[in-house]
């Protein structure tokens, strides 16, 4: 039997669990709670269920993510920056440019041979994230993941000039009082999202292929105008929010196969979920 | 050797650093006048020629700013600001006064902010030119008389060019004890971490020079004597930025796996690696260290016959501590709003790169608030460079 691999991905949003031995067996995703601990926990024995494997199964776990630390379980952690390049290696190994937008952050990521060559990740500003789609989706009454949908049925986008989150949101409803339809405004907000994260990434140079992952990804509206500020397409992983997890499984298997071709096995963290449970 | 009492002189650095200001409060209670100074460019041998006690001025990057916004606007340097509320605060009610010289626009244009606000007895702007033509060096011997008739009026003692040859000869020394305390960090892993290191920095630019040197002196002794730690196969990291002086983001680099091993910092290698030529005139060496060794980008305009000329020029000590310590990537730490780094950074970072050594660019506040968010790019270019 081959080994399993576990990568879990902490983010500021969502948690996501990949095991995989050769391919992925199990993936599953779900929201972060303030309790790391616990979800990571509870996450990880949903994939096991649905792997239908037990924890002594996995020969190494790796942890990334924000919360990375706060998984006693993890043998190792891993920034989401190497975790997101791996893991996008593995399923396209064309893709030289990688574009993440999160919850709390977006970054860009250039990717030579498989290894990270260079990274920016955004300021302490939601302008471009994740945070700042759901605060506007808020206040147009719309849910999160219509966006893109509504985006598409606009005629034009509207202006929307500031960046800040908080300007931007004033700008929407008055824009919204003024008769702009909601499609148009949606339409503007991606828009301006994409600029903004144009603009960073292409402090690395960009170079296709050009692949998006984190939520962001899952929004059709806000790839177009990406794609449009890019000037070709950009390629959506198959499930844009497990790449990260994905990555960490496989920095996981590199690990294991590296110790495993001199005959050694890594060491592993010694803790287990019972103890885990013992610290929520 | 000055004996340091029960305790190893890295203890004492550790006691000066977390209790910044310690020494001073204590040779102010037994007469002396402290002369507090903000960047590298305060002129320290003119002030310990004077007699007083040039004490280096650093905010603390753990403390929120509460009092100091009133009186600064949130677009002037994080660092500037974090050390003015501090000093409105009363964290350094032992000065005597102070001397401000003109490195940057946040420093220069809040100089009547800082006067007004302290209201100490004695104040002294000094206002550094920003080219380094001849002219400018016959301005800066210039201010530096105008600062040796005020200090002159402020001890009452008039400072003979003895008096400055002597303290020339007296910084000279520190500078080069400082020096072969680094020698220190060439070995592979560093005899003294990054941590102890930037603890050792701290605690010199607080006290006199003698007590500097001695401390210096008797820290090299103790790192030499103890045992080499194991043979670490771990990045050899370079900080490059103007005043870091806490160790909150040094031990988030060796804390992430790797050693620092230089830095090109104001209050590192930049303050100790030129020293002032004995010059007839005592004053034309002062002026031409500060203007022209002095590798700031405040006072540097190149003078190359090409631009790769002038990079090497400016950046080219840079590549020469890479070699020497064996860096394998560097860090470019700059505070938020500071311009005149800022234009550097292009430049500086693409000279660095050029000679294959990754740089990392951070910019963020003098504030340990967002360290987590430093950390993970820390890390990830770590993890790159492996």
């Amino acid at each position: 039997m081959s080994p399993y691999f576990a990568g879990i991905d902490i983010g500021s949003t969502m948690t996501k669990v990949v095991i995989m031995d050769d391919e992925i067996v199990a993936s599953i995703i779900g929201p972060t709670g303030p309790e790391h601990r616990k979800l990571a926990n509870k996450v990880i024995e949903e994939a096991l269920i649905k792997a239908a494997l037990s924890f002594e199964d996995l020969a190494y776990i790796v942890a990334t993510g924000y919360g990375r630390i706060n998984v006693p379980f993890a043998d190792r952690q891993v920034t989401e920056i190497t975790c997101h390049a791996k893991g996008i290696h593995h399923l396209l190994p064309k893709v030289k440019t990688i574009v993440d937008i999160g919850g709390q952050d977006s970054k860009g990521i250039k990717i030579s041979n498989g290894k990270v060559t260079g990274f920016v990740m955004n300021d302490k500003c939601a302008a471009g994230t994740g945070r700042f789609l759901e605060i506007i989706a808020d206040s147009l009454g719309v849910p999160l993941v219509k966006l893109g949908e509504i985006s598409l049925t606009a005629d034009k986008a509207a202006e929307i000039s500031s960046t800040c989150t908080v300007f931007a949101e004033h700008e929407v409803i008055n824009k919204l009082s003024g008769g702009e339809s909601v499609a148009n405004l949606v339409a503007g907000i991606h828009e301006s999202v994409a600029t903004r994260v144009y603009a960073l990434v292409n402090k690395l140079k960009i170079e296709p292929e050009v692949a998006i992952t984190g939520g962001g990804a899952k929004n059709i509206g806000l790839v177009k105008a990406l794609e449009h500020k890019f000037g070709f397409p950009i390629v959506v992983p198959p499930e844009p929010l497990i790449t990260g997890a994905l990555g960490a499984a496989l920095v996981g298997k590199e690990v294991y196969e590296k110790y495993a071709s001199e005959g050694l096995v890594p060491t592993r963290s010694g803790h287990g979920l019972e103890e885990a449970r013992l610290f929520s | 050797m000055t004996n340091f009492g029960n305790g190893s002189s890295l203890t004492v650095a550790d006691k000066y650093y977390s209790q910044y200001g310690l020494r001073a409060r204590e040779l102010k209670g037994s007469g002396k006048k402290i002369i507090g100074y903000l960047s590298v460019l305060g002129p320290i041998e003119i002030l310990t020629a004077a007699g007083v006690v040039p004490f280096r001025l650093k905010g603390n990057v753990s403390e929120a700013i509460t009092k100091g916004d009133a009186y600064m606007e949130t677009i002037i340097c994080p660092f500037v600001r974090n050390v003015f509320d501090a000093a409105i605060k009363g964290k350094f009610d032992f000065l005597e006064g102070m001397v401000l010289p003109h490195q940057c626009d946040s420093i220069d244009r809040t100089d009547d902010v800082w006067a007004n606000n302290l209201q100490l007895p004695y104040w002294h702007y000094l206002n550094v030119p920003h080219v380094t033509d001849d002219p400018s060096i016959e301005f800066m011997k210039d201010i530096l008389r105008l600062l040796i008739r005020s200090l002159e009026k402020l001890t009452g003692k008039k400072i003979t060019d003895d008096d400055i040859a002597q303290a020339v000869k007296a910084h000279n020394e520190n500078r080069q004890l400082m020096r072969d305390l680094y020698v220190l960090r060439k070995s592979n892993p560093p005899m003294i971490s990054g941590t102890e290191m930037m603890k050792v920095l701290v605690a010199a630019m607080s006290l006199p020079v003698d007590e500097s040197s001695a401390l210096i002196k008797s820290v090299t002794e103790e790192v030499k004597a103890r045992p080499m730690p194991a043979n670490g196969k771990v990045p050899r990291i370079m900080l490059i930025g103007d005043q870091i002086d806490d160790v909150a983001i040094i031990d988030a680099i060796e804390g992430a796996g790797a050693h620092l091993v230089m830095d090109d910092l104001s209050i590192g290698s930049k303050m100790y690696w030129t020293d002032v030529d004995a010059t007839p005139d005592p004053i034309q060496g002062i002026a031409e260290r500060y203007l022209r060794k002095l590798k700031i980008p405040t006072t540097f305009v190149g003078d190359g016959n090409t631009y790769q000329e002038n990079l090497e020029a400016r950046f080219g000590h840079m590549k020469q501590f890479i070699k020497e310590f064996k860096v394998d990537g560097a860090i470019l730490f700059i505070y938020k709003y500071c311009d005149p780094y800022g234009f550097d950074v292009p430049a500086m970072k693409s000279f660095i790169e050029s000679g294959g050594t990754p740089v990392l660019y951070l910019e963020d506040e003098y504030s340990t608030s967002t360290l987590a968010r430093v950390k993970t790019r820390i890390e990830a270019f770590l993890e790159m460079i492996a």
